[in-house]
């Protein structure tokens, strides 16, 4: 299998935060959500990744390559959306596509424009003017506009309205249609990649906890609620971790048929993306 | 080349968000000047005001890419951090240069207007000279400091490190003249100011070639 991205053993160790071994090999046509809440080392991961914080531990190889020896042609073929950084406020649309067309000499001036208009973005209006949501949009339409093969994306849907964010999840599916390209996406609304990636990791404190296909999850996973007086009826080992909310146990399991046939009268449904980080990262 | 023109226009588009108080400051130093000019000549005074006032403006360009932490998405695109540095230093280079220039320009204009002619236009040039590299020595001083400490943070050191440097040259002359002083009276100043174009080109060179080095080094260990 050919990867865009692999990450091998990543540590990186802060004062009062450590990165712990993260391993993420994304396959060209593939696009792998990190998951994890706020803190957790998604944008650590990110940042190492691109080549912005230096790290004490593993490697890092984009299009087979070790990140800090790629040639401007090949970083070229990188599109980044940042949640927390872009261009000064004080520019519009127009000045954007002046300056990265001297950036990158792939540069689709007519995708720019075009999707400038399908996004209803406004040419002539300083970003300031911006709300978060037209903001996303125009760092995701620079992150595509140059044509890249392997976007890394670091909460793209933050403050888009339901409308953009089905918009956006289609125009990441076309992009990776072509099977060659790929997208890393790190997030805390997981309901956006329920339908958009092929894996899912989960990610916190630093470390991995659980890295998995989608269709593992849909296929194999599944959450049993259960009121507090049947608790103690699922022994510890037919299940992963247990989370108590109000008067309810959530239990996430890793193989619901196995478990159907051990509590036949229990109802095992599929877990959501969030369910299962909240049962993750909060259960026990 | 076109990254750093890229990075160039970028920095130049600061001065878009004040351009309406640009407009009006040299309109007010046109006529500031023309008025000064009825009375005296000015033309070293005009060009140096242009050069303090707008020569200094590229400051502003750091707080901008502070505020949208614009380096961290700068160096994700296919910009390297010897560029983003390379670009900053061109573009206060070029703007005291463009400032102190436009200042020349319009001075002279206006003192031939109104005056019919500049006097000793030599020796105002020079002190045009001397004022632009004064101002090149500061701005030298400033971007490492604000490349380690950033432009809030740096804000003092900025003040305190040229401080410093001039107080430790004046200490160092002092001792000079009180151990040499035959030293003084050997040194023609007049000759000194007469060849003073080609110290300050000399001086220019070696703050900017220092300082940028300094702030390179900064900036390729600066975790972002």
């Amino acid at each position: 299998m050919e990867y865009n991205l692999e990450v091998l053993n990543l540590t990186k160790n802060y004062q009062d935060f450590h990165l712990e071994n993260i391993n993420i090999k994304l396959p060209k046509g593939q696009i792998i959500g990190l998951i994890g809440e706020n803190g957790s080392g998604k944008t650590t991961t990110i940042k190492a990744i691109l080549n912005l914080i230096t790290y004490d531990k593993g490697s890092i190889k984009i299009f087979g390559k070790d990140n800090y020896n790629l040639t401007k042609e090949e970083r070229e073929k990188i599109g980044i959306v940042l949640d927390d950084s872009f261009f000064s406020p004080i520019l519009d649309a127009n000045d954007i596509n002046k300056l990265m067309k001297n950036f990158y000499h792939n540069w689709n001036e007519k995708l720019y424009f075009d999707t400038l208009k399908k996004f209803k973005i406004p040419y002539n209006k300083p970003l300031k003017e911006f709300s978060s949501g037209m903001k996303m949009k125009i760092k995701v339409l620079c992150a595509i506009a140059h044509e890249p093969k392997l976007l890394i994306l670091d909460e793209p849907t933050n403050g888009l309205d339901p409308i953009f964010r089905y918009e956006i999840i289609e125009l990441f599916n076309n992009f990776v249609s072509n099977k060659e390209n790929s997208i890393l996406m790190t997030t805390h609304i997981t309901s956006d990649l329920e339908h958009l990636v092929n894996e899912v990791i989960f990610i916190d404190e630093g470390k991995i906890i659980l890295d998995i296909p989608k269709v593992k999850i849909d296929n194999e996973y599944g959450i049993i609620e259960v009121l507090a007086n049947n608790f103690s009826q699922i022994k510890k080992d037919d299940y992963i971790k247990c989370l108590k909310y109000k008067n309810e146990y959530y239990f996430l399991v890793n193989s619901k048929d196995e478990f159907q046939k051990k509590y036949p009268k229990l109802e095992i449904r599929k877990p959501t993306l969030e369910e299962m980080m909240l049962i993750l990262v909060k259960g026990e | 080349m076109n990254t750093i023109k890229g990075l160039l226009l970028k920095n130049l588009y600061v001065f878009k968000n004040f351009k309406g108080n640009i407009i009006f400051s040299i309109c007010m130093f046109i006529f500031l000047i023309t008025l000064g000019s009825m009375q005296s000549d000015i033309f070293t005074v005009g060009s140096i005001l242009f050069l303090i006032f707008f020569g200094m403006n590229s400051i502003s360009s750091f707080s901008y890419d502070e505020n949208a932490d614009s380096d961290k998405y700068l160096l994700s695109l296919p910009i390297t951090r010897k560029e983003v540095v390379l670009s900053k230093y061109l573009f206060v280079f070029l703007n005291s240069f463009i400032s102190i220039l436009v200042g020349i320009l319009v001075s002279f204009i206006i003192t031939v207007l109104v005056r019919g002619k500049v006097n000793n236009i030599g020796d105002s040039l020079r002190i045009c000279f001397l004022a632009f590299t004064s101002v090149s020595f500061l701005m030298c001083a400033n971007v490492p400091c604000i490349y380690k400490w950033g432009v809030e943070k740096g804000r003092m050191q900025s003040v305190i490190i040229p401080a410093l440097f001039i107080f430790l040259l004046g200490i160092f002359g002092s001792l000079l003249f009180i151990l040499f002083p035959q030293l003084y009276l050997n040194i023609d100043l007049l000759y000194v100011f007469k060849i003073s174009p080609y110290i300050c080109f000399a001086l220019n060179i070696l703050f900017y070639g220092i300082s940028y080095l300094i702030s390179l080094k900064i900036f390729l260990k600066k975790s972002i």
